[in-house]
């Protein structure tokens, strides 16, 4: 437990130090890859929630944040509003949608794959609807936003635009981690591993199958359609390619099974390895997506676990940290 | 106004068979190997880009095709043999999202590959001329995909009616347990079609690029639109599925052209929806 809370600490610690240290307020170029990496961390974290602890396995996520991130945009601009009013209408549209996918996939009894199939259907229709409702949606040109902004808070702390822009993602990926260890010392989490490992037997001895994995699912599609529009406003711009499969879904993939199912700051590892490599390769183009691809397939053969998770064990099989202990005591090691 | 009506019947029902080929692409695989593979595309691209290289060596369309789709299947088995049986080792639901997460992994890396050495995009001319029936007008493409449609679900039904390989992966698809106390090997059966419904969906490519400019980027659209087909056909349905692709092409091309064509994609995805929330049991 000890440890725990000085590692949580150390974390924190050093995502308070990344805008001191790196933020350079004359090229925005790194401060935008690091707010990158906690945007897909938190994406990551709740595909953690839906996918690691109630076996419900979506990809909308694109879709979800795409929802998130249009209906703050838009609501905020049609009220003529700032869309920080709007933030949690746009997360309830998309907690919503995402609470309704798993509610029918519950009842119906929907397996893994038929879940990934339809919501992949659903991400599809989302990507063609943006692009098509044109008058709303301003087609595949998109349009410009910047609303989440806090000047009154920059002034005060002297801190550039990005660099709160990062804090205020610290906060969001502190509270979606607070919520997550929550979850899981509570009985939903106890009820939730019922669920996984034997759905049948669960649903036997009386645990509500169907209310259990909607709230996972509305838990976690909430999650992501808060933080679309944070997303979309580190590229400036809402448009339809910004949300889609490939662009979204399949890094979250990568970066959860990278950092491990259901690990803790597995996602944060994960989202820092893949935009770094990300940012690696994006002067090769295409090769970006052959890595990627080869990335995803090398993962999921071999390190099904999780990278994090897998040397984690291989250390422990090994003893390390016991030999480390041991040199530092100056002890010989067997 | 008739004729038009006509005209767009027909376009649909040659869409519609580009479709069902597709669509036996996933389920041929799905059904005897429950692989959903996501790779369907690429081959679909693969094929049109190897068959449009060697027509600048070879004068026919048709030879140049058929090579096209020789070195695909080449290209499956391959596959097959090397990452596929890593895949195939795993067992039931394991095997499912394996399946679903490797064929996506691959289709990226050799999307890319495509992107990096044959980004352009890809045409095939074929030189049937249109005719025109009582006052309807048949491009000589749809005329093309229609004729060579039929005979390959006419060899394709011979295969699984007639040959002992055929009726051999028809038994794998309805009893696995059942096909081994036969003497039949589910594995060798999983390679024998996997490399048949590259070969089908190398096939479908094809026909399509003779109506429609084929980029790198056509292989993910291809595999989509083979899965909601697949879908909406019953998954391990061999009737199922060309109906549904012929169904689901002349909604598609009738729908687009009444509503445009972002309504008609749509149409094809919720179809797929409201199919599995009405009988998620299929794919199980």
């Amino acid at each position: 437990m000890n440890r725990d809370r000085i590692t949580i600490g150390v974390v924190f610690a050093a995502l308070f130090l990344v805008p001191v240290l790196f933020f350079d307020p004359a090229t925005t170029y790194l401060s935008r890859r690091f707010i990158r990496v906690l945007t897909f961390a938190i994406f990551a974290m709740a595909l953690n929630i839906i996918f690691g602890e109630t076996d419900q396995l979506i990809l909308f996520m694109g879709g979800l944040a795409a929802l998130g991130a249009y209906s703050t945009a838009l609501t905020a601009d049609y009220l003529g509003i700032s869309p920080w009013f709007t933030l949690l209408f746009g997360a309830l549209v998309a907690g919503v949608v995402g609470a309704g996918t798993c509610y029918v996939a519950a009842r119906r009894q929907f397996t893994v794959i038929v879940l990934a199939i339809v919501t992949f259907a659903f991400q599809m229709i989302i990507s063609e609807v943006l692009v098509g409702l044109r008058d709303i949606t301003r087609g595949s040109t998109g349009f410009p936003f910047s609303g989440l902004e806090l000047p009154a808070l920059e002034n005060l702390t002297g801190f550039g635009s990005y660099a709160i822009q990062f804090y205020v993602l610290v906060l969001v990926f502190g509270a979606v981690l607070g919520l997550y260890e929550w979850l899981k010392a509570s009985r939903y989490g106890l009820a939730f591993s019922f669920i996984r490992q034997d759905e049948f037997s669960a649903r036997a001895t009386g645990v509500d199958v169907v209310k259990l994995k909607v709230f996972a699912g509305f838990i976690s599609t909430f999650i992501i359609g808060f933080v679309g529009p944070f997303y979309a406003q580190n590229t400036g711009i809402i448009i339809p390619s910004l949300f889609s499969f490939n662009t979204v879904d399949v890094l979250v993939l990568i970066v959860l099974v990278l950092g491990g199912l259901r690990s803790r700051f597995g996602p944060l590892i994960g989202a820092a390895v893949i935009i770094y490599l990300d940012n690696l390769l994006g002067e090769f183009g295409q090769w970006r997506t052959v890595a990627f691809g080869l990335l995803l397939t090398v993962l999921f053969i071999y390190f099904r676990d999780g990278i994090v998770p897998s040397a984690k064990a291989l250390a422990e099989d090994r003893r390390i940290p016991g030999r480390i202990g041991a040199l530092l005591r100056g002890e010989k090691s067997e | 106004m008739l004729s038009g009506g006509l005209e767009l019947l027909i376009d649909g029902l040659a869409r519609g068979m580009i479709l069902s080929l597709l669509g036996l692409g996933i389920t041929l695989v799905f059904g005897l190997g429950e692989i959903l593979n996501l790779l369907l595309g690429v081959f679909a691209v693969v094929a049109v880009i190897t068959s449009s290289i060697l027509l600048r060596t070879v004068p026919e369309l048709a030879i140049a095709g058929l090579g096209g789709i020789a070195l695909v299947a080449l290209f499956a088995l391959l596959l097959d043999k090397t990452v596929i049986s890593l895949v195939y080792r795993e067992k039931g639901e394991d095997r499912v999202l394996l399946g679903i997460f490797v064929t996506l992994g691959l289709s990226l890396l050799f999307e890319g590959l495509l992107f990096v050495f044959y980004a352009e995009s890809y045409f095939l001319d074929t030189d049937v001329p249109s005719v025109t029936l009582w006052a309807v007008n048949i491009t000589g493409s749809s005329l093309a995909v229609i004729l060579t449609s039929v005979v390959l679900f006419g060899l394709i039904y011979y295969f699984f009616n007639n040959t002992f390989l055929g009726v051999a992966s028809r038994t794998v698809i309805q009893d696995e347990t059942g096909a081994v106390l036969c003497g039949i090997s589910p594995r060798r059966m999983q390679s024998i079609v996997f490399v048949l419904s590259a070969a089908i969906a190398g096939a479908g490519g094809v026909l399509y690029a003779l109506d429609a400019e084929v980029t790198p980027a056509s292989s993910f659209e291809l595999t989509t639109f083979a899965i909601m087909v697949s879908i909406v056909g019953g998954v391990d349905s061999i009737r199922g599925t060309v109906a549904a692709g012929i169904v689901l092409g002349i909604i598609i091309t009738v729908a687009g052209a009444l509503f445009g064509s972002y309504l008609a994609t749509v149409t094809l995805f919720a179809a797929a929806i409201g199919v599995l929330i009405y009988k998620p049991e299929q794919i199980s």
